[in-house]
């Protein structure tokens, strides 16, 4: 209980302190006739206090497309990014709202969904970093269901986007190398515990919304082993993701 | 297929080896021109340059937090469940979410019927499980505690899939959920989650989908 009580008073103290360390937030002028603010980070949520013209609003920080204001008299609000991008820095340059990361250059992905792979089901996560806009090194994690065992795998590979700036379809095609871990359900025991893979992956990706994202791969695996045939592997898979 | 691989290698150990004999070909020095002694042309500037620095926005898209409630293991009894959970809100609509929890299942009624009766292991009562799951804030809302308190609020709906690790098994879990987040303050939300787990077992005798229904509180943070 001691503790549990501490933990909580760190988290205060913690949250107290980066309030405090930050004193320096972002002051904007408005130059709309007004700046509505509304209760909550939601388009439904009603506007409790608007800005006026030439006043000065502090942004505390921001939720998704909303953004936390202070106004001159201490009232605190959300206000909507559309709004907030008109105002202005008071050296007269536009404020620095940060616009969504553009689809066809963004560096970083983050993404999870469902597959299958060897007939079997599969839950698969990746982080995938772009070196170029048609160049990107990913990271892939996995685990798959068999009614015999249980795998878990992990790859890294090269993937190129043919055609980044097609927007809602765009062909990819990778290689790339990894790691399998069968955990045995049900005997007999499989010869090899681990195998690297090796594997060539076909697919694509597009845009949905904002800062979201679908991408299906179809790979194929080989998997190294000490018998004197190579085993051979399919999996397709989709994912939704989110990039930066 | 050996051969034809050692053979790649074999090639690629030569082509970088005859990059290695190349790397000894060096060009002509490079001539460094000396600055001519002399007075400095250029006057310095006594003024001092300001920094303009523009404070950073920070974004709280991330939640974090943990959670307590109870799990309904179908055929084995209700029982305390926790976990820890994690989401990204990517618009005011969606945000996805993960989450990894524990309960221990208690005895079937087959169990207490009959003591002798084992149906899983002491180390296979344990349902651990990690989902992975899109939510969507259907109601977002403000909830009023009475005249002058009003916290922002939202229902929302999640879907996702996961492993169950039960009776020593690992399964593929589907689930499905509806929670209420109130917000205390806009960095601290209380969840309210009613969720269900189901997957395919035959711990039973015959194959068949479960329903593992939980309902907990939890505690998040903003970040």
């Amino acid at each position: 209980m001691r503790r549990l009580l501490a933990l909580v008073l760190l988290l205060q103290a913690l949250h107290v302190g980066l309030a405090e360390a930050a004193d320096k937030y972002l002051v904007l002028v408005v130059t709309d006739p007004y700046l509505e603010m509304h209760s909550g980070p939601g388009r439904g949520f009603p506007i409790v206090y608007v800005i006026g013209r030439d006043e000065l609003v502090t942004v505390l920080y921001s939720r998704t497309d909303w953004f936390k204001v202070r106004a001159p008299r201490g009232q605190e609000g959300w206000v909507r990014r559309s709004d907030l991008s008109r105002t202005l820095l008071a050296s007269g340059e536009p404020a620095p709202i940060p616009p969504y990361p553009d689809f066809a250059s963004h560096r970083w992905e983050v993404g999870a969904g469902y597959g299958v792979y060897n007939r079997e089901n599969l839950v698969t996560t990746y982080a995938d970093f772009g070196l170029t806009s048609s160049l990107d090194v990913e990271f892939v994690v996995q685990q798959a269901f068999g009614t015999l065992d249980n795998r878990y795998i992990a790859t890294i590979g090269l993937r190129h986007t043919f055609v980044p700036e097609w927007k809602w379809f765009s062909p990819t095609a990778g290689i790339g190398t990894g790691y399998q871990f069968i955990q045995d359900v049900v005997p007999p025991a499989p010869l090899q515990n681990n195998n690297e893979m090796a594997y060539v992956s076909l697919g694509a990706r597009g845009f949905i919304t904002r800062r979201f994202m679908w991408r299906a791969d179809w790979r194929h695996y080989v998997v190294f082993n000490n018998q004197n045939v190579y085993e051979d592997l399919e999996e397709w898979k989709l994912d939704l993701a989110v990039f930066f | 297929m050996e051969i034809r691989l050692s053979s790649i290698l074999l090639v690629a150990a030569l082509l970088s080896g005859c990059s290695w004999f190349h790397r000894g070909n060096k060009g002509p020095p490079e001539v460094v021109a000396e600055e001519p002694q002399g007075e400095p042309s250029i006057v310095e500037p006594q003024v001092t340059r300001r920094v303009v620095k523009t404070p950073k926005i920070k974004a709280k898209d991330f939640e974090v937090g943990a959670y307590f409630g109870a799990l309904s293991i179908q055929d084995f009894g209700t029982n305390p469940v926790y976990g820890v959970r994690g989401a990204y809100h990517v618009s005011e609509d969606i945000f996805l979410e993960g989450y990894v929890g524990r309960s221990k299942a208690g005895t079937t009624s087959l169990e207490d019927v009959f003591p002798d009766i084992t149906v899983v292991s002491n180390s296979g009562r344990y349902f651990t499980y990690y989902d992975l799951d899109v939510g969507y804030n259907v109601l977002p809302g403000e909830i009023f505690l009475g005249r002058g308190r009003a916290f922002n609020s939202a229902l929302y709906v999640t879907v996702g899939m996961g492993d169950v690790k039960f009776a020593d098994k690992d399964q593929f879990a589907l689930n499905f959920g509806v929670g209420e987040r109130l917000l205390v303050t806009d960095w601290m939300a209380i969840h309210l989650d009613v969720r269900d787990h189901i997957f395919e077992t035959d711990l039973t005798g015959r194959t068949k989908n479960v329903d593992n229904i939980e309902a907990t509180l939890g505690l998040t943070f903003f970040f």
